[in-house]
């Protein structure tokens, strides 16, 4: 067993565990941290298949920025740790509809066995030794400007626009009525949009936010 | 050298996990990282496959794979802050405004 089959089936191993750990945890916070670890195994496993451009990427933006986007939001969000009734009821729907996805995800394991072992849509033995270069941050920017660059074009647009669709969706109510009023929208429009006046509101307090009682022993400091 | 077989039977773990994460939790932050699961399990396979035929190809989709999923993670956790401040919940059988 050469290092870069250990390194393989010792990262695919912790991919595969800590994906199921994130899947059924209570607490999404912990179900978060565990992904993350199953990023990192992955990015592993990319280095493995000499995509180590790819593999800094996977790092860089799943392990980094998308992580910290869900941890936010699961602080903003202050969901109870009990899960809302999850334990209650752990499983969606009826018993039929439970066996059938048990019956979908098993079928599609055997289905990748069965190709596998065929061998008739792949075949293991023929592998194409690769340049020097491959997976570079170099080759794959090349190929990513010249032959796909209608595609990145598309993609960065398609980034710009979910930036705007998240601001825009996000936004509270009391903004989007603020914004409204300032617009010159008319009162009977803003009621058939489901808004109200933002005169007819009674002044208060308008906590966006519940960050919940402070724990009992209070925050100690120091570490 | 691992077979590329062990890569795809990987790949198709994560996405299996990653599905059963989806049809069966109701916990609507907790489908949104089992979406991200499949995502990384489609992934590894064009990775592996872009690898075995020395093709980088593969490699450039699972970059675009990766861009969209940030676009979609994004969308999506704003959905998620838009419906808990209105109803107050993550359950996603509580989320049925636009059948009803």
């Amino acid at each position: 067993m050469s290092g870069s089959e250990i390194v393989f089936y010792l990262f695919a191993a912790l991919a595969v565990g800590s994906a199921i750990v994130t899947v059924t945890r209570q607490n999404p916070v912990v179900a978060a941290v565990w992904l993350v670890a199953s990023f990192v195994a992955v990015a592993v496993s990319y280095v493995l298949l000499s995509a180590t451009f790819l593999a800094v990427l996977q790092i860089l933006v799943y392990a980094g920025a998308m992580m910290v986007l869900f941890v936010f939001v699961i602080m903003v969000l202050d969901v109870d740790e009990e899960g809302d009734a999850e334990s209650r009821r752990p499983m969606r729907g009826s018993r039929f509809g439970y066996s059938l996805v048990l019956l979908l995800a098993g079928g599609m394991v055997v289905w990748v066995f069965v190709a596998t072992l065929s061998k008739q849509f792949i075949t293991p033995g023929a592998r194409i030794d690769p340049a020097a270069d491959f997976g570079s941050a170099d080759a794959v920017g090349r190929l990513l400007f010249t032959d796909y660059l209608f595609a990145f074009e598309a993609v960065s647009l398609l980034l710009l626009a979910a930036v705007i669709g998240a601001v825009v969706v996000a936004r509270s109510r009391r903004e989007r009525e603020k914004e409204a009023a300032a617009g010159g929208m008319q009162p009977e429009h803003m009621e058939a949009a489901g808004l109200s006046h933002p005169e007819q509101i009674v002044p208060g307090p308008f906590a966006q936010t519940d960050f919940g009682a402070p724990s009992a022993g209070g925050h100690q400091g120091g570490n | 050298m691992v077979p590329i077989t062990h890569f795809l039977y990987l790949a198709s773990a994560l996405f299996v996990i990653g599905m059963l994460g989806v049809l069966l939790r109701r916990n609507v932050l907790i489908v949104l990282m089992s979406i991200e699961l499949m995502l990384n399990g489609a992934n590894i396979a064009l990775v592996a496959f872009s690898r075995f035929h020395a093709n980088l190809d593969g490699q450039v989709m699972a970059m675009f794979t990766i861009a969209v999923a940030a676009a979609e993670a994004a969308v999506g956790l704003a959905i998620v802050v838009s419906i808990f401040r209105s109803r107050t919940g993550t359950d996603i059988d509580d989320l049925s405004m636009l059948r009803d």
